[in-house]
């Protein structure tokens, strides 16, 4: 479970995060929602203390992110491109971090062949490294290496933008069994509400970084999300 | 009126560029840097126009005789080794202007504008501006002399000053085809082996080829008839390009595994020196350390070969500590040269070091780790290189590296944690383009690192003996090596505090 208690990021005077309080159960597949500034990135990095809040505090499965370390061993994440180590290959970079979660050669091996089809073949037995993969190929390797290691909480920002159709779709299905077989939290940021409709057992959304609504998903959801976007 | 309202337009898209360029970072402290560069260079090329303009080359007599047309003849024979240096720099160095036209493709601009704006704009390069500075003072001097017809001067630099765009221009064909360079290349290495043999002497042929424009001033044309052909040549070249698939096509090379599962091993340190190791490999800009690591191997021989004239300048004392220095540096050099740029060497991917299940002292061990065992190769190499300087020199050797593994490692890495300049690993660094990390607490360290061994040698062996003097350094560098767990548990804490701050920047940048 992730608790969040009057967390505040302010710059300036200008305050770009303000959640009094919010809880993320165990295997809820979370979805963040938001027009661009809305603060759902400065939440995840709050999460993954990136960024040090002003004021208030994270606990990731008791473990508060600022003052210890140890979430760092059940969670992980692939906010953009400044997770993937350019100079490296695809497989090159699965080993490194199967390695940082304890994983042998072989173990990563098997894995990431279960995603062969995600692939779709231009990623693997390549000979090209990260940095000079197209962005979408770039994205697949990162969603991809946040599932090693089996975490307990995955964040995710933006997995569905820069994917061409079957990849979103292939992408859903693996976002919803991780829910639904392993009991994993996945905290999902998107600007489309569609996407999250559909993935999302919850929506959260955020507007000039306060949070505006928490919906359980239902069938409504995506009306009452698109009456509010259009104003 | 339209074509000069848009040539400004252009002009300021480029002025935007040098100064808000990605290399340079917006910084004043680069920008500082690179003019500082700029002027150093110009002022040497300056330096070296006078002297050379009194200066009859190795075997000429000295002082020259007052009728002497030595120093002109001395350097027209080297003019051939110049170009070719010349055409390798830009090669090297200069860039071509291909990154910017992707963006005006779509704009109402006449495609041959485009590349003749792009043409023009290398026209004032400062490959093209720093050989004025040798030629103009070197002219004007020789002319002083009144040894020289002047007009045939004036025709010989417009000679020169015409193969220089000639090699502007080739630069554009030489992009990417790497094959034709190493041509050239060995070419010019035969040339110099058939030289040094005594077989044919080109610089005879140099000598008379670049005399030809001093003494038929009407030669010239020619010279400048090759600079429009090719300045046309090289406009339909670049105009058959213009598409994102063939001339603006960003080259990609090709990947290659490299294995270093032997180093498995050592555990989660062996998980990022195998990444540091690829770094190295496949990043240009961190192969550099590598480079400026192997060149400092032989800094200490400016000092050691000259060992006897300082003595005479200076005394004793100071012509040991200054070998003493240089000792320093030749085991330290990559050590420094890849320990100031820790964490920076990640800050592409910082983001992802600081989620993944890593400890600080994982991560700050490996790193130094590398730059310890840099320092070990780099010890056993000058210890060879030095050992024919005597086995004082390898005494000295051996304390500086005994102190660079035992405190100058640390340090380095203390000071890493306030150096918050990020490293775009996919450029090759520009030579003064990079900006250098730099800040108070990288100067104030510099104090530990190299004045404090420099003095405590220079004191006890004032007092005692230079092996003592080795003794006494080498000592403190043990004494660091003892206290690694301490040091290690500060550089920590240094880094933890700096986490946040250091994360911003490597974003903002």
């Amino acid at each position: 479970m992730i608790k969040i208690e009057n967390l505040t990021k302010k710059y300036s005077k200008q305050t770009v995060l303000d959640i009094l309080s919010l809880e993320i159960p165990s295997g809820q597949t979370f979805g963040l929602i938001g027009n661009n500034g809305a603060g759902k990135t400065t939440l995840f990095s709050c999460l993954l203390d990136l960024i040090k809040p002003t004021k208030g505090k994270v606990i990731n499965n008791d473990v508060e992110v600022s003052s210890s370390e140890d979430w760092k061993s059940f969670t992980t994440a692939f906010l953009d491109e400044t997770f993937l180590i350019g100079y490296l290959m695809p497989e090159e970079y699965f080993y490194f971090i199967g390695e940082l979660r304890g994983l042998s050669k072989i173990q990563v091996d098997n894995f990431v062949l279960q995603f062969e089809d995600f692939f779709h073949g231009e990623i693997l037995g390549g000979k090209k490294y990260l940095r000079d993969l197209s962005k979408g190929n770039q994205k697949k390797v990162g969603v991809i290496a946040a599932l090693i290691g089996e975490p307990k909480v995955i964040i995710l920002d933006e997995p569905f933008a820069n994917l061409d159709p079957s990849t979103q779709i292939k992408l859903k299905e693996i976002i919803k069994d991780l829910s639904r077989y392993k009991d994993t939290t996945v905290l999902v940021s998107s600007h489309d509400i569609q996407d999250v409709t559909e993935v999302c057992d919850r929506i959260v959304l955020l507007e000039k970084g306060k949070l505006i609504k928490d919906i359980k998903t239902n069938k409504e959801t995506l009306k009452e999300l698109e009456a509010y976007f259009k104003g | 009126m339209y074509i000069s309202s848009m040539f400004k337009l252009m002009f300021g898209l480029q002025w935007k560029e040098f100064n808000r360029g990605k290399a340079v970072g917006g910084k004043l402290v680069g920008k500082i840097f690179k003019w500082f560069g700029i002027i150093y260079f110009a002022f040497m090329a300056f330096l070296m126009g006078i002297i050379a303009s009194s200066y009859g080359g190795p075997l000429a007599e000295f002082p020259l005789k007052e009728d002497s047309v030595a120093p002109f003849l001395y350097v027209n024979k080297q003019l051939i080794y110049v170009f070719a240096y010349l055409i390798v720099m830009r090669y090297f160095i200069q860039s071509l202007p291909v990154l910017n036209i992707k963006a005006l493709l779509l704009t109402p601009l006449l495609k041959t504008k485009i590349v003749r704006f792009s043409l023009l704009k290398t026209v004032l390069t400062y490959f093209n501006i720093l050989p004025l500075f040798f030629l103009i003072p070197f002219s004007f001097l020789l002319a002083q002399t009144g040894k020289f017809d002047v007009i045939g001067l004036i025709f010989w630099n417009i000679n020169i000053i015409g193969l220089i765009y000639v090699t502007n221009f080739f630069n554009f064909l030489l992009n990417n085809k790497d094959k034709l360079l190493y041509t050239i290349g060995g070419v010019l290495a035969l040339i110099k082996a058939l030289e040094y043999y005594s077989i044919v002497d080109f610089t005879e042929y140099s000598e008379q080829f670049f005399y030809l424009f001093y003494s038929a001033p009407y030669a010239t044309t020619t010279t400048w008839l090759l600079v429009f052909w090719l300045y046309d040549y090289v406009k339909k070249y670049l105009l058959g390009g213009l598409h994102i698939d063939t001339g603006l096509q960003v080259k990609i090379k090709e990947a290659k595994v490299d294995d270093f599962s032997f180093l498995d091993r050592f555990g989660k340190t062996a998980t990022f020196i195998k990444n540091d190791l690829r770094l190295l490999k496949r990043s240009k800009r961190a192969r550099t350390a590598v480079y400026m690591g192997i060149g400092f191997l032989f800094y200490g021989l400016i000092f050691a070969s000259q060992e006897g004239t300082y003595s005479e300048l200076a005394g004793d004392g100071f012509a040991s500590a200054g070998s003493f220095f240089g000792y320093l540096f030749s085991t330290g050099g990559f050590l420094f040269m890849f320990g100031s740029f820790v964490p920076s060497w990640d800050s592409q991917y910082y983001p992802l070091m600081m989620t993944q299940n890593i400890e600080y002292k994982e991560y700050l061990n490996s790193k130094w780790s590398l730059m310890v065992i840099g320092a070990l190769i780099s010890t056993v190499l000058a210890s060879f290189i030095y050992s024919f300087f005597g086995v004082n020199a390898v005494y000295a050797v051996l304390a500086g590296a005994f102190y660079n593994i035992g405190v100058n490692g640390y340090l380095t890495l203390w000071a890493g944690a306030y150096t918050k300049s990020p490293i775009d690993l996919n450029s090759s660094a520009n030579a003064f383009g990079d900006k250098k990390a730099f800040n108070a607490k990288t100067m104030l360290v510099g104090i530990p690192q190299i004045l404090l061994p420099v003095l405590v040698y220079s004191f006890t062996s004032q007092y005692y003996d230079h092996f003592t003097g080795c003794l006494a350094v080498a000592a403190l560098g043990t004494l660091g090596i003892l206290l690694k767990p301490i040091a290690f548990n500060l550089i920590m804490k240094a880094y933890k505090t700096e986490k946040y701050s250091t994360l911003k920047a490597y974003k903002t940048n």
